[in-house]
């Protein structure tokens, strides 16, 4: 192969512990840009929280709550990149039993909304496990095709990865939670096509699963769930129902113009004619209150973002390095697009969230959880050994 | 390690997959960078445009309606602050409709069908409000105001109400307001009037509705999605009040009819009975009382179907104010019409003698004398006093019956007298030409007879009669009622002061006129009307009896007592030659069936209560109940 690795090996051996060679190895850009984009989901968080007679500041508010889990996640972020990621090679069915058996937790003891059960309570805390369960998905996903690299153009390849993801979608379609079941689609997807599989059997993958969408449509999909996936195609959408949202927020995005109406004076948002605006549906009051320059912003720090994982991909001498890369960039790319896109009218509405922006302290934490281990992969390169 | 990375069996791919990775990442920001672009610059006008029309709205400021005062200025309506709870129905999602109807309905301890009942039959669009419950107290009005974010669409807004000071005693004549209706809604959307609106549906309030509903003025309001107000942006037209009215009702005496009227009614256990008060030299009404009455307060608050449906099955009709609304048969009383018209023909002359006898005889059927016996030779001040049947008969023969027809309208009967109170019926004055029209062929000689008499076709409203002898009483003017003096602008100008409107001057001497009181006085002096006589002040007038329905088992028809009773001026020592009377009073008890004149005995105490008069002239006994023959 000779042509990919260009750059020299930085840091030899961990056990060497030249924390300056790790420092730099260590891709400060992948975390400013995240850092940057949390902020934003905290200047969003902080004009959400603008309500008559409530200070921002106060505790329990969306802002404060938001701060607190940033913390979380600046800590939780500085402990994955210390921990050697080589352990989840060893540890990968264990992780892979950590997922389902968080998953199966959810259904047993969750709540949520009208019977659904998608987070647990822990304590004062919410946490929706399911977020982190895409991060285990990644993690096993990348073990599994980084253990079969001789084998990609074998059919088994190929099935063997979906039999891995089977169970966990399973589980997320039971919550109900379509959205994530989706996320775990895009990730299986992702990470087949980065691995390297053979073309052929890709195709023949895609084609079933366009093949399976009708049985899917009749026999798994409920009512609420067809509903919202195609009333983004409505043109005249009931906007007392289902569209109301679609709607409202596409007024909101309409109306922000080149600069927005400021911080905390989209009357959109302000007036809550916006649906879940903190967490969903945020990017409309970003839209609305930054405008089209806010928007342009966000997407350029989330394109940094993916070159910056899809960098560390490349570097990686790792197979599992560059697999788990594909898989973070795969889940942040098809969260940015169905997010924003359903935001703007040309998704179908899903529960997803806008990674890092969206208040949320599972998704947060997830992602800097992933970001963690992209850094622990940047940082702990070995040698070549060839 | 990494035995794996053999780079001899890797396929090389990488690249290319990365390369397409890439491709697509900027493929989807550079969508939804267009997209946006779509949205916020290129549509960006329309996208404000929707966002600043849904978030405000012209909301029209309701005008302070008229007050209403009686003639001597004492408050009869005013309007007090009352919290109402609206829904604007675009702004609660039919998703959470059932959630929020039901909790709505709990706060206001009512049915959630009565609140889908509201909603469903809203008049406007889903964004005009729908008023669901109003003259709701404070608390419950506060706890909905607070529950707001539960309450999507759900508004608590003050409103006036009107408070009728007296309640029942004018509920007749001031009406009430109440909801615009499906059928009013168009014409009056084109006035200004909202879907949720109020205005005069009865009575004065009905009348007078565009002097007293002022005019709407009108403010840009910013409100969020639950359609709360968040700011008064702009007044656009400031609301002007509507204008106040005087009556010309004395409270005073407005009560005093009542009381004698409901003195009589619980005596005799009558269920239906009219008292009017006027000056016949204005036309002013100074008391119209019509009994059984309702209370308008409750439309005011509200009022529910179960005690509207009440009121409406009612067979004594208390929404009817039967002084206008409904025509009786006026029995003697109608006798002033044949007696003036057979003077003024020259048919008779004061002096001329009828014979009046037991019965006349036309073909075979016989035309009693109410005493079965007669006076002997009568003139018209024995046969009027007297209220002899056989005198009328014959005068109304000598008159022909449209003779008859053009005196009683002379005197303003067959046509509504125009009083500013809504829905005022005609009454029926019979003539050839009526009948034709009415029932396809003339009049009979017997028919004739009937009508003389006030009995037949002949059917008045009680404000008819008692115009009619105030136009005796004043020396010939007939006027217009009025009930209403002046309309007073907001700013207390006089907008339109009180004239008196003469209907028309009858053609007739002033002399057959003087005659006639006279008559009517001897109706008194004879003791036609038992100690009326006696009172300390001199009355003129004339009782009646009228029979109507279906006769009972002996053949005796039910029947309801009439009298209209005048004073002079100087009711102590005036004279019946002038024609300088201030006060007219009737009274009409319906289905009465008392030994005596019932209607007699409440106008002898309605003077006594008028005119302070101690010693206590009713005569009870005249009250007992029972199937008697009429005695006119």
């Amino acid at each position: 192969m000779g042509v990919i690795r260009a750059e020299p090996v930085r840091v030899t051996d961990w056990a060497a512990k030249s924390v300056g060679a790790a420092w730099r190895a260590f891709d400060l850009q992948l975390t400013t840009f995240a850092g940057l984009l949390v902020a934003i989901g905290l200047v969003m968080a902080y004009t959400n929280s603008v309500e008559n007679g409530v200070s921002p500041l106060d505790a329990g508010t969306t802002f404060t709550r938001g701060l607190m889990w940033a913390g979380i996640a600046a800590v939780t972020f500085i402990l994955a990149t210390a921990f050697d990621y080589r352990w989840f090679k060893t540890l990968s069915w264990p992780v892979y039993g950590l997922q389902l058996g968080l998953l199966g937790l959810t259904l047993l003891i969750g709540d949520g909304v009208g019977g659904s059960a998608r987070w647990i309570n822990i304590g004062p805390l919410t946490f929706q496990f399911s977020e982190l369960a895409k991060i285990l998905m990644i993690i096993v996903l990348a073990q599994y095709l980084a253990s079969r690299q001789l084998k990609l153009d074998s059919l088994r390849t190929i099935l063997g990865a979906c039999v891995l993801v089977g169970p966990p979608l399973v589980l997320v379609m039971l919550q109900p939670d379509l959205g994530t079941s989706l996320v775990f689609a895009a990730i299986l997807a992702g990470m087949l096509w980065m691995s390297g599989a053979s073309l052929l059997w890709l195709g023949a993958l895609a084609a079933g699963v366009v093949a399976m969408i009708p049985i899917a449509w009749t026999y798994i999909l409920r009512d609420y769930q067809k509903e919202r996936l195609t009333s983004f195609l409505n043109p005249t959408p009931d906007i007392t129902g289902s569209g109301y949202q679609l709607y409202q927020s596409q007024i909101a995005v309409g109306s922000g113009g080149w600069f927005g109406r400021g911080l905390t004076n989209g009357t959109q948002a302000q007036g809550d004619f916006l649906p879940v605006q903190t967490t969903d549906f945020v990017f409309s009051v970003l839209a609305e209150e930054l405008g089209f320059i806010g928007g342009v912003v966000l997407f350029v720090l989330f394109a940094l973002l993916l070159w910056r994982v899809l960098v560390a991909g490349w570097r990686s001498r790792d197979p599992f390095g560059t697999m788990f890369a594909a898989g973070v960039a795969s889940m942040v790319l098809f969260q940015l697009v169905v997010n924003v896109g359903m935001v703007m009218g040309i998704m179908p509405i899903t529960g997803i969230p806008l990674p890092f922006v969206t208040h949320g302290g599972a998704s947060l934490v997830s992602m800097a959880i992933g970001l963690g281990i992209l850094q622990s992969i940047n940082i702990r390169q070995t040698r070549a050994e060839w | 390690m990494n035995t794996a990375l053999d780079r001899s069996t890797i396929p090389d791919r990488r690249f290319s997959r990365y390369l397409v990775f890439s491709l697509i990442v900027v493929l989807s920001v550079g969508t939804l960078t267009a997209r946006m672009f779509y949205l916020q610059i290129a549509n960006g006008t329309e996208y404000s445009a929707i966002s600043t029309r849904q978030r405000t709205v012209l909301e029209a400021i309701p005008a302070p309606r008229g007050l209403i005062y009686d003639r001597n200025g004492r408050l009869l309506v005013d309007n007090v602050p009352t919290f109402a709870v609206k829904i604007r129905p675009a702004d609660l999602p039919n998703t959470q409709r059932d959630a929020v109807v039901a909790r709505l309905a709990a706060l206001l301890s009512t049915d959630p069908s009565e609140i889908n009942a509201a909603i469903d039959g809203n008049l406007g669009s889903a964004f005009d409000l729908v008023r669901v419950a109003q003259d709701v107290d404070q608390s419950t009005a506060q706890l909905i105001s607070e529950a707001g974010y539960d309450l999507p669409g759900v508004e608590v807004a003050v409103e006036a109400r009107r408070r009728y000071t007296d309640g029942p005693l004018m509920s007749q004549l001031l009406g009430y307001t109440g909801p615009v209706s499906a059928e009013q809604l168009p014409d009056l959307r084109a006035k200004g009037y909202l879907p949720d609106d109020l205005l005069g549906k009865m009575g004065l309030e009905a009348q007078y509705e565009t002097e007293l509903r002022g005019t709407y003025g009108s403010e840009s309001v910013a409100r969020d999605a639950t359609g709360r107000r968040t700011q008064v942006l702009q007044t656009v037209q400031d609301a002007v009040p509507g204008a106040s009215l005087t009556l010309t009702i004395d409270t005073r005496a407005q009560k005093e009819a009542e009381k004698a009227l409901k003195w009589a009614m619980q005596k005799i256990g009558m269920t239906r009975g009219v008292v009017i008060a006027m000056n016949p030299q204005t036309g002013e009404i100074l008391a119209m009382v019509s009994l059984p009455t309702y209370d308008n307060n409750k439309f005011a608050r509200g009022i529910s179907a179960a005690d509207y449906a009440k009121l409406l099955k009612n067979k004594d009709k208390p929404l009817l104010n039967h002084a206008i609304q409904a025509h009786y048969a006026p029995g003697s009383t109608y006798k002033l019409v044949a007696g003036t018209g057979a003077l003024a023909d020259r048919k008779i002359t004061p002096a001329t003698r009828v014979m009046t006898k037991p019965f006349l005889k036309l073909g075979d059927t016989k035309f009693w004398e109410w005493n079965h016996r007669g006076w002997g030779g009568c003139d018209i001040y024995c046969g009027f006093g007297h209220s002899s049947d056989t005198f009328f008969y014959q005068l109304a023969g000598m008159l022909g019956i449209d003779r008859l027809g053009y005196w009683a309208k002379q005197y303003g009967f067959g046509e509504p007298t125009g009083v500013d109170l809504p829905s005022e019926v005609a009454g029926i004055v019979p003539t050839n030409e009526w009948k034709q029209d009415a029932l396809g062929s003339e009049i009979f000689p017997g028919e004739t007879y009937q009508a003389g008499i006030g009995q037949g076709y002949d059917a008045v409203t009680p404000l008819q009669l008692i115009n009619a002898y105030a136009a005796l009483a004043n020396g010939g003017t007939l006027y217009q009622p009025q009930i209403v003096r002046d309309i007073v602008g907001p700013d207390g100008t006089v907008i339109r002061p009180f004239a008196p409107k003469v209907l028309h001057k009858l053609k007739v001497k002033s002399n057959v006129l003087r005659v006639m009181r006279n008559a009517a006085r001897s109706t008194v002096t004879l003791r036609h009307t038992y100690n009326l006589v006696d009172l300390p002040i001199k009355v003129a007038g004339k009782s009646g009896t009228a029979e109507f329905g279906r006769p009972d088992a002996q053949g005796r028809l039910p029947y309801s007592s009439f009298f209209v009773g005048f004073t002079p001026k100087d009711p102590v020592n005036g004279s019946f030659d002038n024609h300088d009377s201030k006060l007219v009073v009737m009274a009409f008890a319906y289905d009465s069936r008392t030994k005596g004149n019932a209607a007699t005995e409440i106008v002898k105490y309605f003077f006594q209560l008028h005119y302070g008069i101690k010693k206590d002239y009713r005569l009870p006994a005249l009250l007992e109940r029972g199937n008697f023959y009429s005695q006119d």
